[in-house]
């Protein structure tokens, strides 16, 4: 084996491959550009929000002692502080999720808060013995003139009917009565949610006062403020794994190590059978073995897969820092990782290796690629199973098969519950010695198969030629 | 063994078989450095096998082998040039980069390398087309383009499977004229053809190949002495039949008639110069010559060698169709 030449061969394959406007756009700048869009796609469905909505509300009181409380917590100045708060609450949980992404991120939620419209209402009170089917059809009516009104307060949003007993028992034998809306169509629901609080609120705030009891001492007994939860682990503490981050780290690491060999492994058998068809393998192998260029071009390969793992683990990485929560993984995780990336990776370029050599064509390599592509779906299959139960017996024993094993055992390395070294060191132990075994396959085929032009081979012609060569 | 020293290569009882078909059947053969040899035979006689087994592409299934004083090319591949017969070239890469390419991996050193591209490609006139992509070349060019990645690194064997396959007349002229030059400047070189012709005005010294065995193995005139057919082509001025009259001649033992022409077949008791004389004494002749052979007529004369009189005759025109079928959709493809 001559290194030189080996080097030269991953070479000119990482050049050709990675080096390319095509591999540029479709690996990095796409999902770059995918991740720059989700903050403005925030900010665009903040920009699009409907006008806010102002106009008159009605109330209908029959218990005579609600309306005050609603009139002054409906008020705009009430209304237009609440919202703010609750803006101010927004922004602050952002920004602490962010942690120390920077000014820039904070600024942004700024802007998207600043694009929320207060709405302001009218409260007005109506007569206590009102038909309130003459307020519904003045809505009616102002639905179906659709002209311009003069003042836009004079819109009419609801019509509030409020129950004698809503506040206060008439009699022992009933419970206590509520309220009935009528609302205009199309109001945004945030409008109908402040509507809605408001007057339930009011209800509530006559109903303590008449059984006299303390507003403030009731918000205090009710509020049971918790502090973070924190799991007990062999080592220390650490904040609590929540249900989606439980899935996300092992799933994110299952999907980008997929993506990973099938880009370089899909690239391996392109350029095989480009050669192949090219005529230039000949040309090659006059100045190089069919080992060299075998391994070159595996190794060339490689390192378009790790360029992607290296750029995605960092976005990964960069991510989770952002939202302060770089506890999830652990550096040993990631040098696993990479050692499941390689191991994985070897398996899967030596059959596409061996079936981009015994092919004419990309037609005649579809059928021979099914298994494999069967053989990449299976850790899909395993992923909720695994995930939920890393350490039981099927995750335990679907580790240790080769090819599919490093996929599983990511998933496990990365979930909250890993495995114990012993059963990590002897999956890779086991993996090794399938790589050895895909590569000296492929190796066979991948000799004789060059040269080989005409009908393609079936698995027996396969056999043979491992016999052969 | 001494003279193994200077053989670029040496086979002994080299034997390849694919599965039930013998490629090649035990060719042994010696090639001395600094000589030019053609393999010749027809398409499918083994040529391509047994360069391959040179190159170390192919391994023989029994036999010896050396080349340039190695077990195997695998430990002389930078020494040695090879233009494949199914050779190409990355599409996609630039002429220049690829025959950098080619040079860094045949152990070339990166520096002084791109001027000697340029060099190369200027004196096989393709030095404007040096940053155009290889798929834009037409054949004739790409080919040039190959055979310089063939001896780019002034190799000290070269190995040509059917070189001029493809060409136009003017590009053939040119790579002989290479391959001529590389031949002149002490290199070893081999090329197999199934256009005998090609064999004839450019090797000192052919190996016939057929059915994977080694048929003829000589120098050139040698082959010529050996193969002398004794007789004498005559064109007569007149239209009218002479071949009787060129039959009465004394020590003519046959004539016949061929596209206007007299093959005219001398006993081998008489000498050439004198059937000549008579001839001319006899009747009006407009050219008169002695018949040399081509190798195709050696090739035939071995490959039908042994076959019963009845059959030899046809064997021989099927074998000639044959030939001139090769060489015919040669010529084709190279318009």
């Amino acid at each position: 084996m001559n290194f030189s030449k080996i080097a030269r061969v991953a070479g000119r394959e990482f050049a050709s491959t990675a080096m390319t406007k095509g591999f540029i756009i479709g690996a990095l700048v796409v999902p770059a550009l995918m991740a720059a869009l989700i903050p403005l796609i925030a900010i665009l469905s903040a920009a699009a929000q409907p006008p806010a909505d102002k106009g008159t509300i009605y109330v209908l009181d029959h218990s005579a002692e609600v309306f005050d409380d609603i009139s002054s917590r409906l008020s705009p100045e009430e209304v237009r502080q609440r919202w703010e708060d609750r803006a101010k609450r927004a922004s602050d949980f952002a920004k602490g999720m962010i942690g120390k992404a920077g000014d820039s991120a904070s600024d942004s939620i700024d802007n998207a808060m600043s694009f929320i419209k207060t709405p302001e209402f009218r409260i007005v009170p109506t007569a206590p013995d009102a038909d309130i089917e003459e307020i519904k059809a003045q809505i009616r009516e102002q639905l179906s003139t659709k002209a311009a009104l003069e003042d836009p307060m004079q819109k009419v949003l609801a019509v509030i009917e409020i129950d004698a007993d809503a506040a206060q028992k008439l009699n022992d034998e009933e419970g206590l009565g509520s309220y009935q809306a009528f609302f205009r169509p199309k109001l945004n629901e945030e409008t109908v949610g402040e509507i809605e609080s408001g007057i339930r609120w009011s209800i509530r705030e006559r109903r303590y006062d008449n059984a006299g009891l303390d507003r403030d001492m009731i918000t205090e007994l009710a509020n049971v403020n918790a502090r973070e939860s924190k799991e007990i682990t062999e080592e220390g503490e650490r904040k609590e794994s929540s249900g989606i981050a439980t899935f996300l780290i092992p799933v994110a690491s299952l999907v980008l190590l997929i993506i990973a060999t099938m880009t370089g492994g899909q690239y391996l058998l392109t350029t095989t059978i480009e050669e192949k068809s090219n005529r230039v393998v000949e040309v090659l192998l006059s100045a190089c073995s069919p080992m060299e260029l075998m391994t070159g071009k595996i190794v060339g390969q490689m390192g378009v897969g790790l360029s992607l793992l290296v750029v995605y683990n960092s976005v990964g990485i960069a991510a989770l820092i952002a939202f302060n929560r770089l506890d999830m993984i652990s550096g040993q995780t990631i040098i696993l990782f990479f050692v499941f990336f390689l191991l994985a990776y070897f398996m899967l370029a030596s059959m596409m290796a061996a079936i981009g050599s015994a092919v004419n064509d990309m037609r005649e390599a579809q059928s021979l690629m099914t298994p494999v592509m069967l053989t990449m779906m299976i850790p899909y299959f395993f992923f909720m199973p695994v995930v939920r139960a890393p350490n039981s017996m099927l995750s335990t024993v679907s580790s240790f098969i080769p090819p599919i094993s490093p996929f599983i055992m990511i998933m496990r390395v990365s979930s909250t519950d890993p495995p114990p070294a012993w059963q990590i060191a002897a999956v890779i132990l086991v993996t090794v010695i399938a790589v050895f075994f895909f590569l000296w396959f492929a190796a066979k085929v991948f000799r004789v198969g060059l040269l080989m032009y005409g009908k393609p081979p079936n698995l027996r012609t396969l056999i043979k030629w491992i016999r052969m060569a | 063994m001494g003279a193994g020293v200077s053989n670029a290569i040496m086979m002994n009882g080299v034997r390849k078989t694919f599965g039930p078909k013998v490629a090649v059947e035990g060719i042994d053969l010696q090639i001395p450095q600094g000589s030019m040899y053609g393999f010749i035979g027809p398409n499918g006689a083994g040529k391509t096998t047994t360069i391959r087994m040179i190159m170390s592409i192919l391994f023989p299934d029994a036999g010896e082998l050396s080349v340039l004083g190695k077990k195997s090319a695998v430990e002389s591949k930078d020494r040695i040039g090879y233009l494949p017969e199914e050779r190409g070239v990355y599409k996609k890469m630039k002429v220049a980069n690829f025959l950098m390419h080619m040079g860094r991996l045949k152990g070339l050193d990166a520096r002084g390398l791109k001027p000697k591209v340029m060099e190369w490609l200027e004196r096989v006139e393709l030095a404007d087309v040096s940053k155009k992509k290889c798929e834009e070349l037409s054949k004739g060019m790409q080919q040039k383009v190959q055979f310089i990645a063939s001896v780019l690194h002034e190799p000290d064997l070269i190995i040509l499977d059917e070189p001029f396959s493809g060409l136009d007349p003017v590009n053939m002229r040119l790579l002989r004229d290479l391959i001529n030059e590389q031949h002149t400047n002490g290199k070893t070189v081999i090329f197999s053809t199934h256009v005998m012709q090609q064999a004839e005005s450019i090797c000192d010294h052919i190996i016939m190949i057929h059915h994977g065995k080694k048929v003829l193995d000589d120098t050139l005139s040698d082959i010529r002495t050996r193969f002398d057919p004794h007789a004498i082509h005559v064109d007569t001025i007149s239209d009218a039949d002479q071949t009787t009259a060129i039959a009465a001649i004394q020590g003519i033992s046959a004539v016949h008639k061929h596209e206007g022409i007299y093959e005219v077949k001398v006993a081998d008791s008489i000498d050439q110069q004198q059937a000549m004389q008579s001839i001319l004494a006899a009747i009006p002749v407009s050219s008169i010559e002695i018949k040399r052979p081509t190798l195709e007529d050696v090739f035939i004369e071995i490959v039908t060698e042994g076959t019963n009189a009845q059959h030899h005759d046809q064997d021989q025109q099927q074998l000639r169709a044959q030939l001139l079928a090769g060489s015919k959709g040669e010529e084709e493809a190279s318009s």
